[in-house]
């Protein structure tokens, strides 16, 4: 699905040069489940926004699809994010100014989607993660779980092939973190690549493969057994 | 799509209520002051367009240009003689009518008598300036000399009816009554004329006209209008007339020279639609627009709604923070750039079209306020060619994306990987703070320099109000027409029962009054100099000068008991031959005359001193013939005074009493004024029942004077008010989103150790250096345009620095309330809640 070779992302400042990203060689196929781990500062963030074209790569390859995207420009990147990828953050950065209903239903606002299939589909995606009863409320009205289940719900509308997840489970407690994990796993089950920045030992083993990383550079990756 | 960008707008907006008032607030009063001022312009520049063809109509005006000072002035006054010359030369030229407003006595419909305006037209006029009739025909409404056309008031208001075709107007003059057949009735003009004339009849020439007039060029008597044939253009007579007026105009001997009658005129034919804008002096309605107050006024109207926009922006960025964590999530979800602007763009567009709400109410209720303020009859409507609808929904979607496009193109800046990081606000990107600083230092620059634009103005309306006008303004009564045919005879009568009344001190015949707007001037030469000096010369009464409560700096007054001092040449009323005038002006020269002048007529004299011009001889050239002068010895020097506006310079005057034309009667009295005037009034009434009582109190005459300098002040202060709300609307919003931003940064001062004291201090002086830089800006602006505005007049207040620090105090003094109650709100804050909001 994608391929990252010698990819590098450096910071620079006046004064300051920092390499966020060193030479990093990742393949990714199609339907894996991947956890990205490592402490903080080491570049999980950074390589989880590359592969989500959130940010440019200063040197190497990426291939998304086949297709080279390092160096594309910013109009040709959000057309494959929103073609593609789906976001969820630790922060669930929901709207406030939107029911829970319309922040789902905004992940199909930008893809020329008639009104009623919207509707349809987030119908349907908000029954699959149990917060139809919450559609019109604020998101300052729901827990963060729930929360976090509108972002999963926000994510996955527009059916995209890559999910990316930055430390999902970061803001919830055990209970609602381990619902939000099974819920990732289901999409897995169903054909989805999930890409996942932990820090949890426990949700990291619901991935399929787990990258360790440090100061920018993949440590080791290991396998899970199935 | 869009309707997601509408419920985030509405959403966005009901949540930030501060934000909302803020923009909704200043917008509106930007777009309402620009819609009066828009319909303000329209009226002003629709003059004369209700005239049928009005695109071939033209009014001639002259330029007369003063040789010696080289002044010139542009009136809309010109020769009868012009207008027939102008007519017969140029074939492009279809019909012409020279006109001339008389002010007569008629009898009104109970009998009384009233002045009223009639204006005498040549047979063309209603081909020319083409109007409604209700009852009658233009084409043979003037053929009778002895009938009138009017207009619907008057009909009704003279006859009680419109159709008043038939009936008879009655004109009373010394000769006794002469009736007037009503031909024709019109509709009434509309305000938007520069002409009035309620009543309309035909020119006579040799009754109406002066013999001599006929094929005179320099008695500018009357207007004069042309229609030129279709499909002609005026441009080729314009460039023809310097030629033409040097080829035609007839000559006189001066000092062996041949000089043209027009050597110091020139003409021009001005679209009827220009003429109420086109600056001339003498409009027959009195009625004259100013294109200069016109700009302004419209360049303060933008320069508010400017501001209103600078406040949008400025907020917006300030707020752009808050907004940042929406943007970017917009843009991991697939929107492109193009359509996040879009987004913010319809956000301006939905707070600028409830503005516009706001101001089209503000609009409707002030019209009337306006409509009488400005002595206008604005229309308004929202449909049709003029209607309010077009330029409103434009000046909607204008406001909205200049003011929105900023911020559009700003919030859309973030890169979303960095704002939704952590779930924090993204850091500011720099240069943004300085831009909102300069659009407040501009903001207040334009606030402070309107502020001393209005103090200036009301100082210098003070002044001229309240300086010395050298005389005694109060308990004067100045009474007009004395040199009406059935009253002039009656002149002294009426001046002895007069004295009688109870409460009247003195009174004096008098050819100068008070805010009169005749001239005389005659030519004086000093013994041992070879050039003539020309001074105001007026004819007064005796006791003038003491009825005016003048001062007498050396010398005597004019008085009975001196023999000289009557220089009248003693003819009878009317009735002289030419031999019996040069006899009597011989005599005149023989034994000469007694005269009275000013302090500025004695230095223009050359005297040192008042003292040193008494007993002095001059030699006044103020008879018939030219070039012969009667001896004048000066016996008394007057203090300067301004009996008309404060303008004009001091006028030089030589006071004589020569019984000459003396239309103004001065009544010096004690006690209570409106019974004085009772009382004068029946005694008028007992003596002259066919003249109208015309009479005014000269300090309410004096105020008169300012009434557009007064408009204008006032238009200046409503300005500067709109400007300061608009402005400090703008610094309450910023300061409030700059210390929530801050929030954090004064908790940690706070741990610091730093007082309540200490952090509003800090903020406030955050918020008040813009405004102490912007008197930068507006110092030497508001100083150069004051100047420039008190240069019109000659009496006025130095221009020192007490305006400048009062505007600049006064400005200061409202920021920092604005910001203060804020900054000590968020100072006083428990510093630990702050720290734990992150």
């Amino acid at each position: 699905m994608l391929s990252m070779r010698n990819l590098s992302r450096v910071y620079r400042t006046d004064t300051v040069e920092t390499s966020a990203l060193d030479q990093i060689d990742l393949e990714i196929a199609s339907g894996e489940f991947i956890a990205i781990m490592g402490p903080s500062g080491c570049g999980k963030s950074t390589l989880l926004n590359m592969i989500g074209l959130l940010d440019s790569p200063t040197s190497g390859s990426y291939r998304f699809d086949g297709e080279e995207v390092a160096g594309l420009p910013e109009a040709k990147l959000a057309g494959i994010r929103k073609r593609s990828i789906g976001f969820i953050f630790q922060s669930f950065n929901l709207v406030d100014e939107l029911t829970v209903r319309e922040n789902v239903e905004l992940a199909l606002l930008y893809h020329g989607i008639g009104a009623g299939e919207r509707a349809r589909r987030v119908d349907a995606v908000m029954d699959k993660v149990g917060i139809a009863h919450r559609a019109r409320h604020r998101p300052s009205q729901l827990s963060g779980g729930q929360q976090q289940r509108v972002a999963v719900a926000r994510a996955v509308v527009a059916a995209p092939k890559l999910i990316l997840a930055d430390e999902p489970t970061g803001n919830l407690d055990t209970v609602h973190g381990e619902e939000v994990m099974r819920m990732l796993q289901l999409l897995n089950a169903e054909g989805t690549t999930v890409v996942m920045v932990t820090h949890s030992p426990a949700h990291a083993d619901y991935a399929q493969r787990v990258v360790n990383m440090l100061d920018g550079r993949i440590l080791q990756e290991r396998r899970r057994a199935a | 799509m869009w309707r997601n960008y509408a419920t985030v707008a509405f959403r966005s907006l009901a949540k930030n209520r501060t934000y909302a008032v803020i923009n909704i607030v200043g917008l509106a009063i930007g777009i309402a002051a620009c819609l009066l001022i828009l319909l303000y312009v329209r009226d002003q520049t629709s003059f004369d367009r209700f005239v049928g063809e009005h695109e071939r109509v033209f009014q001639l005006q002259a330029t007369n240009t003063d040789t010696e000072t080289g002044s010139s002035e542009t009136i809309q006054n010109t020769p009868y003689a012009v207008v027939h010359a102008l007519a017969k030369d140029f074939d492009a030229i279809e019909s012409f009518a020279y006109t001339h407003n008389d002010q007569p006595v008629i009898r009104d419909r109970t009998g009384a008598p009233v002045q009223e305006t009639i204006m005498e037209v040549e047979p063309a006029f209603f081909w020319i300036f083409k109007i409604p009739f209700i009852h009658g025909d233009p084409r043979t409404a003037l053929k009778d000399p002895n009938s009138v056309a009017i207009d619907e008031s008057t009909a009704r208001a003279m006859f009680g009816t419109d159709a008043a075709v038939g009936r008879t107007i009655t004109q009373l003059s010394s000769e006794g009554p002469s009736d007037y057949r009503v031909s024709a009735v019109y509709a009434d003009l509309p305000r938007s004329s520069h002409q009035a004339f309620g009543i309309v009849r035909r020119l006579v020439e040799g009754t109406d006209i002066h013999p001599d007039q006929v094929n005179a060029w320099g008695w500018f008597s009357g207007t004069s209008y042309v229609k030129l044939k279709p499909g002609q253009s005026v441009d080729p007579i314009n460039a023809q007339l310097d030629a033409w007026k040097e080829r035609v105009a007839p000559r006189y001997e001066a000092a062996g020279k041949s000089v043209s009658e027009a050597a110091q005129s020139t003409f021009k034919l001005v679209p009827l639609a220009d003429v109420y804008l086109s600056g001339a002096d003498g409009s027959p309605s009195g009625r004259r627009g100013n294109a200069t107050t016109i700009a302004v006024f419209a360049g303060l109207a933008v320069l508010i709604l400017a501001m209103a926009c600078v406040n949008f922006t400025n907020l917006a960025t300030a707020r752009a923070s808050a907004r940042a964590r929406e943007v970017s999530l917009r843009k991991v979800l697939g929107a492109d750039r193009s359509q996040l602007i879009g987004q913010f763009l319809t956000e301006s567009l939905i707070v600028t079209a409830i503005a516009t709400m706001l101001a089209l109410a503000v609009v409707e209720l002030s019209l009337p306020w306006l409509r009488s303020w400005l002595g206008a009859d604005i229309a308004f409507r929202y449909l049709g060619t003029d209607g309010l609808l077009l330029p409103t929904v434009g000046l909607t979607l204008l406001v909205g994306v200049l003011a929105g496009l900023y911020p559009a193109f700003y919030l859309t800046r973030f890169r979303p990987a960095e704002v939704l990081k952590a779930n924090k606000s993204s850091a500011e990107p720099g240069g943004s703070g300085r831009l909102r600083n300069t659009l407040v230092v501009v903001q207040f620059a334009i606030s402070i320099g309107l502020i001393i634009c209005t103090v200036v103005v009301y100082a210098q309306l003070t002044h001229v109000r309240t300086m010395d006008p050298g005389f005694d303004r109060e308990g004067v009564l100045q009474i007009d027409n004395l040199e009406r045919g059935q009253v002039k005879p009656l002149a002294e009568t009426l001046q002895r029962e007069i004295a009688r009344v109870p409460g009247v001190r003195s009174s004096a015949l008098t050819s100068i009054g008070i805010s009169t707007s005749n001239t005389s001037n005659l030519g004086v030469t000093l013994p041992g100099h070879a050039r003539e000096l020309v001074l105001g010369a007026y004819s007064v009464d005796h006791g003038f000068a003491e009825t005016m409560g003048m001062r007498l700096l050396a010398g005597r007054t004019l008085s009975r008991d001196h023999a000289l001092d009557d220089a009248s040449l003693g003819l009878p009323p009317d009735n002289f031959t030419s031999e019996q005038q040069r006899a009597a002006e011989e005599a005149l020269q023989r034994r000469g005359i007694n005269v009275m002048v000013n302090e500025s007529s004695a230095r223009q004299m050359g005297f040192r001193s008042p003292a040193e011009a008494i007993g002095k001889q001059i030699s006044m050239s103020m008879l018939s013939r030219d070039g012969h002068g009667v001896p004048a010895t000066i016996v008394g020097v007057l203090g300067d005074t301004r009996f008309r506006s404060a303008h004009r310079e001091v006028e030089d005057m030589i006071l004589f009493r020569n019984g000459g034309w003396l239309p103004y009667l001065e009544v010096r009295f004690d006690g209570d004024p409106a019974a004085v005037r009772e009382r004068v009034e029946a005694v008028w009434k007992r003596l002259a029942p066919d003249v109208p009582f015309d009479a005014e109190f000269a300090d309410e005459r004096a105020a008169g004077l300012y009434a557009r300098d007064e408009a204008v002040g006032q238009m200046f202060a409503g300005f500067a008010i709109l400007a300061v709300i608009v402005g400090c609307l703008g610094l309450f919003g910023l300061a409030a989103f700059t210390t929530e931003r801050r929030t954090k940064e004064i908790g940690i001062r706070k741990v610091l150790g730093a007082r309540t004291r200490d952090i509003v201090r800090l903020l406030v002086w955050q918020f008040s250096r813009p405004v102490l830089l912007a008197n930068l800006i507006a110092w030497p602006i508001a100083w150069w345009a004051m100047r420039d505005w008190l240069n019109g007049f000659d009496a006025r207040v130095a221009l020192g620095p007490t305006p400048f620090l009062l505007a600049s105090g006064g400005a200061a003094a409202i920021a920092v309330a604005t910001v203060a109650t804020h900054a000590i709100r968020v100072a006083r804050a428990n510093p630990v809640g702050a720290l734990r909001y992150e």
